[in-house]
């Protein structure tokens, strides 16, 4: 069994906001990030399947598909966007990475065979990044 | 004579968009750029001067980094750069465009030291360098 990672990266721009807050509950809980017009980043997403090694092609399995999964599942979504559009009530209050993470692990997840998927990180800055992995945070 | 090199990062979003063109004009030039989206700016304000006797400095690096911090990064960091940024309102907010209006907000601020260049990266694969009106070999 080996791991294989792939790194992405696209831009988006989003509003940490709970409409469920008022303003100055928003503004001190969410700072700068609660900005009223909006910021954005350049997210870099990782990530990582788990499975054997195919003995046909020498790769990870599904690994010769996984740039597509990424690009039409995440990458058409998500690149030249605004996150706040893209998240659902049941996905998470607002767009932090930990809830745009969360998106992405199922958005994959349920492209591949079960177990296939085994981490995501996501980082929101090279300071900021969010993992996820499979068997952590009953996943 | 040295030249010296601060970086600094800010995040925010933008979206390109000529409100003189048409939308198919806008979409034919401009693509998924006229979404809003965003970017980690690495900004890298470059300055030409010789070391004072007295410190071995040609600037003081803290000092510096105020300057930077009020007149570039307050300004632009978690903010929409065309609704939160007036200059923006005429103009697109290129990496081109924004290295022209950060010389413009640097440069006045600074003393005994001359500005020699700003390079602005939007990403890791791109980055523009700005040398003021004089031109890189000024």
């Amino acid at each position: 069994v080996v791991e294989a990672t792939r790194a992405y990266q696209f831009s988006a721009a989003h509003r940490l906001h709970n409409p469920r807050f008022g303003p100055a509950e928003n503004a001190r809980i969410y700072g700068r990030c609660n900005n009223a017009n909006g910021h954005g980043h350049t997210y870099r997403l990782e990530v990582t399947i788990r499975g054997p090694v195919s003995p046909d092609t020498g790769g990870v399995e599904d690994s010769q598909r996984l740039d597509r999964l990424v690009r039409e599942r995440v990458l058409a979504r998500f690149d030249r966007a605004r996150l706040d559009d893209l998240i659902a009530p049941t996905d998470g209050p607002t767009s932090t990475t930990e809830v745009v993470a969360g998106l992405i692990w199922r958005l994959l997840d349920g492209a591949l065979p079960a177990g296939r998927l085994h981490r995501l990180r996501l980082e929101e800055t090279p300071n900021n990044f969010f993992e996820l992995e499979r068997n952590s945070v009953g996943r | 004579m040295i030249l010296l090199t601060k970086r600094v990062e800010f995040c925010a979003a933008h979206r390109y968009t000529n409100p003189r063109w048409t939308d198919e004009e806008n979409q034919r030039v401009f693509g998924k750029c006229g979404n809003e989206h965003g970017h980690n700016y690495v900004l890298e304000v470059t300055l030409q001067g010789t070391p004072a006797p007295e410190t071995g400095m040609v600037m003081d690096l803290k000092v510096l980094k105020d300057i930077i911090t009020e007149a570039v990064v307050d300004r632009f960091d978690h903010k929409h750069l065309n609704r939160d940024v007036p200059y923006f309102k005429e103009k697109i907010p290129t990496p081109e465009n924004l290295a022209v209006v950060i010389w413009e907000l640097l440069e006045p601020r600074l003393e005994n030291c001359t500005l020699h260049r700003i390079r602005l990266y939007e990403d890791g694969t791109f980055f523009v360098d700005y040398y003021g009106r004089r031109g890189p070999q000024g």
